[in-house]
């Protein structure tokens, strides 16, 4: 509709409006604008625009250029809608009139879904995979064909399901493409009977598959039952082959559905499932010399790259028909997965769903926390982490059951009775039951979003010690002041304020190793790296320490009310092994650094001066998160100087952490037998400190001497501890 | 908006410095660097990067930054009068910071490796440090070591890496550089 002004300008010439096919309503008034055009084009210089005051870049961005093939999607298309391609018999229904061909293209369409629902996994858009298939697009249609009927639902639902968990989670930030299903049939009727309808089929092909074994070992048909297809030599091949890929869809429905149960009630039937799911897809992957051998026709290229287990193109797919209902980007084409990394998707994603499906439900955060990360290390795709985090995190509580302030109240610690306690309705306490679920929430996310929510969380958690600090102030004074230690208010807070520490240095931590982990840092950042880690691990042991003594405190309080016998105070004076094992990070840390500052000092390839900046500005960029929060505090670019500035080869052959390190490592051992992932953990300290111990005896002795020499940094033993690689050039 | 905003323009800024593959014979001080002289010279920025860079720009795109930063947004590197490279940058406020953003770096592959693209991104960091920028920031691919090397010599650090940044899957660094305070500068 053309505003009134345009339309006086442009009857300036008396021709009437020309656009009358085009259908108006009665307050419609069609104006033909060309005059108007020509006339302000007349007027512009070259190089001129015309535009409106928001002019920016993301205006100038989201223009596209018409009949430009890299923008404009439209000219692309072979086929402009659903109705259109189903005409032109794109999705034919049967999909062939011979019962064999018809069977072998049904088992490719499966095949080919499975590698969208894969691609959908890894980041692609649903409109662009799972729903590039025209038969799921109307659903309905393929009602008369049962067998492809019945996948196509299971996949629905099963979309449907997996889109829900992962909203539900909100762990995809970064990944907003995966929910997106806006004009997508994800919601038909009836999709609660998927299961149902799958059965009947796999019963139907179960009994055609004992009528063939029958048949061929010439005993009588059991029952008058039509074969799945005409051709009886291939009849066990196929029969098998589609069993074992409706199983699959059954099986992996169930998983999904076990899991979601509350309180993690459905993990142990979930387990069985995912076994069931992994022999299934076992038997997927054999099922392919099958169908490649049985058709005389071979298809061309590598058979790796191929999204269908036969190797022959699916029928029934067409990218480019809801290609603009995919995201706000301009859509382009995408590259499917083929169908031999689909399968090592889903073994991999059955393999992290059965790793959580075997947690505990361990209620002490401190193990939990353990769990969370070991579980990140495997780096999990997104659904299994949406998964652990909806396991985590229901109803405000943890696993849906304990309340998080009872979850601290172990943690920290606190006295028995807190538990009643009215300061549980303190504020910056309920506040601090959201940090922790906030913080399990923020640890299931992606390696990359998790390092940035951490490192502006850690001001929460500055800002909750100081809040706690100031109501434990007001309330008792000086904490020097007060002589009663019986108070349990007192204890309670102390025991906070304390814990609330030790977590803040904990993230911290965490924060400055995911640098590693997504490769932030370039070797000459490594000093003040392993600076800034050493200040932070040394205030995070002090922590722990200090909270394994209050707790050691506290659990002998609630026990029998006895005599410290001279054995228990032996053993508390020894140091507990947890602070051993962060002892050995110490030693790490500290080596590194000192050996990285003494090359930096002697070294000049190791100080290459940036023209704009100094070592200065990078220190601000990487630790200004921390450094808002005083983490630690008094810690500054100043004091990484002073501790750095000084260091050469001599001051370095003085005194070697290394052996330290390995010292530590080796003798901690033996009190974590019995937790295999700290001890494999310690072995890989005890590799990087002995490889660096050397490593310093030959830069000490050398390194001055000798110009050649090249001294590298890899993460070959650990994944945050370089080794030191001295090699001559 | 600002998701959708980054979303929008992701996959679109790609800095390429590469291998060197087919070498031209060339002296470096045969390259002129030239700052954008007008409209005779859009065509052959266009061309550059629609040769060089896999995304699509409207001309939208090359209009807004000529029409804002005419000098800071379009220089270029020639040698006996064939643009050789190429780069695009913007400045501006971002969350109370004064910014340069560098959009687009191209060079042709011939022309690599022998100090183009640094000169082209240093003049640029030169002229947005006169002109009252705290800092510069750009995004690279986790897999453009070239562009990584690069403006890691310059001073750049990775401030954060962008998952599956790039519509082909792949994470971006969003790199940056911040100068030293004004009072610091001699």
């Amino acid at each position: 509709m053309a505003d009134k002004p345009v339309y006086e300008e442009a009857s300036i010439d008396g021709q009437p409006p020309k656009l009358a096919s085009i259908p108006a309503s009665d307050t419609t008034v069609w104006a033909d604008a060309s005059p108007l055009l020509q006339a302000a084009c007349a007027g512009l210089r070259d190089g001129e625009l015309i535009h409106g005051d928001n002019f920016n870049l993301f205006a100038a961005m989201s223009a596209l250029e018409i009949m430009d093939p890299k923008m404009d999607s439209g000219i692309v298309c072979t086929y402009y809608s659903i109705d259109e391609a189903i005409e032109n018999g794109a999705a034919p229904i049967p999909i062939s009139l011979d019962s064999t061909i018809d069977v072998r293209c049904t088992i490719d369409i499966m095949d080919h879904l499975l590698a969208c629902e894969a691609a959908w996994h890894k980041g692609h858009s649903l409109a662009q995979t799972v729903f590039s298939c025209i038969y799921l697009l109307r659903l309905d249609r393929t009602a008369p064909h049962a067998l492809l009927h019945s996948y196509c639902r299971i996949i629905r639902a099963t979309c449907k399901a997996v889109v829900s968990v992962v909203s539900d989670a909100r762990t995809h930030e970064e990944e907003d493409l995966f929910t997106m299903t806006y004009g997508l049939p994800l919601n038909g009727d009836g999709d609660d009977k998927c299961l149902s309808i799958l059965n009947a089929v796999e019963e139907t092909i179960s009994r055609q598959l004992r009528a063939c074994k029958a048949t061929s070992s010439k005993r009588r048909l059991p029952e008058d039952l039509e074969p799945l297809q005409s051709n009886p030599n291939l009849e066990e091949g196929f029969c098998k082959a589609l069993l074992c890929r409706l199983r699959f869809r059954k099986h992996f429905f169930h998983v999904l559905s076990c899991m979601k149960r509350p309180q993690g009630r459905g993990l142990e039937s979930a387990r069985k499932h995912i076994a069931s799911c992994l022999t299934e897809l076992e038997s997927i992957l054999k099922s392919a010399d099958f169908l490649r051998s049985c058709f005389d026709e071979s298809c061309e290229g590598d058979i790796d790259d191929k999204t269908t287990a036969s190797g022959f193109e699916p029928i029934g797919f067409d990218a480019m028909l809801n290609s603009r209902l995919s995201a706000p980007t301009p859509p382009r084409a995408i590259k499917i997965l083929s169908w031999k990394k689909a399968v090592e998707y889903f073994v991999k994603l059955l393999h992290d769903l059965d790793v959580i499906c075997s947690y505990s439900l361990d209620p002490r955060l401190e193990s939990l926390l353990r769990f969370v990360v070991q579980f990140q290390k495997s780096q999990p795709d997104l659904v299994a982490r949406s998964h652990l985090q909806l396991l985590l995190v229901q109803d405000g509580k943890l696993y849906g059951r304990d309340p998080f302030f009872a979850v601290i109240n172990k943690a920290a610690a606190l006295p028995e009775a807190t538990k009643n306690h009215d300061i549980q309705k303190n504020e910056s306490f309920l506040q601090l039951g959201m940090l922790v679920m906030n913080l399990l929430k923020i640890l299931c996310t992606n390696a990359a979003w998790q390092r940035r929510k951490l490192g502006k969380f850690l001001q929460d958690w500055r800002v909750i010690y100081v809040q706690l600090e100031l109501a434990f102030r007001n309330e008792y004074g000086e904490v020097s002041s007060s002589s009663n230690d019986e108070n349990t208010c007192m204890k309670i807070f102390q025991h906070i304020l304390l814990w609330v520490e030790e977590q803040t240095y904990w993230i911290a931590f965490r924060f400055l190793i995911l640098g590693f982990e997504l490769e932030l840092y370039s070797t000459g950042e490594y000093c003040m790296v392993y600076w800034y880690l050493y200040a932070v691990l040394i205030k995070l042991t002090e922590k722990t320490h200090l909270m394994m003594a209050v707790s050691h405190d506290t659990a002998k309080r609630k026990g029998k009310k006895k005599k410290d016998s001279p054995k228990d105070l032996a053993r508390e004076s020894r140091i507990p092994p947890a602070v051993l094992f962060l002892q050995c990070y110490i030693c790490l840390a500290e080596g590194l650094t000192m050996m990285l500052a003494a090359l930096r000092n002697e070294i000049p390839v190791f100080h290459s001066p940036s023209p704009f900046n100094t070592e200065h500005e990078k220190f601000v960029q990487h630790f200004e998160l921390l450094q808002r929060a005083c983490i630690p505090d008094h810690v500054s670019y100043p004091s990484y100087k002073e501790s750095t500035t000084h260091a050469r080869f001599s001051t370095l052959a003085m005194y070697n952490y290394f052996k330290d390190a390995q010292r530590i490592a080796k003798e901690v051992k033996s009190s974590f037998s019995n937790d295999p992932e700290r001890l494999a953990e310690l072995r890989k300290l005890e590799q990087v400190a002995e490889h660096n111990s050397v490593a310093q005896n030959v830069i000490c002795r050398l390194g001055a001497l000798d110009p050649s020499l090249k001294v590298s940094f890899e993460f070959s033993h650990h994944p945050f501890f370089a080794t030191v690689v001295v090699k001559r050039s | 908006m600002l998701l959708q905003q980054q979303k929008e323009t992701r996959g679109r800024e790609r800095t390429m410095e590469a291998k060197p593959e087919e070498k031209a014979e060339f002296e470096e001080a045969e390259i002129e660097y030239v700052s954008y002289g007008g409209e005779h010279h859009l065509p052959l920025i266009m061309n550059l990067v629609d040769q060089e860079l896999s995304e699509p720009y409207s001309i939208f795109t090359y209009r807004y930054f000529v029409y804002l930063w005419p000098q800071l947004s379009f220089l270029q590197a020639f040698h006996k009068g064939k643009c050789v490279g190429t780069v695009v940058c913007k400045m501006g406020e971002h969350r109370n910071t004064f910014r340069g953003y560098i959009a687009m770096l191209v060079v042709i592959k011939p022309y690599r490796g022998r100090g183009i693209a640094t000169e082209l991104v240093t003049r640029s960091i030169r002229m947005m440090m006169e002109s009252g920028c705290e800092e510069v920031t750009l995004e690279a691919e986790v897999t453009n070591k070239g562009a990584l090397a690069l403006y890691g010599r310059l001073g750049f650090i990775r401030a954060k890496r962008l998952f599956h940044y790039y519509l082909n899957g792949v994470d971006a660094f969003r790199l940056k550089l911040l100068f030293p305070p004004p009072r610091q500068v001699l």
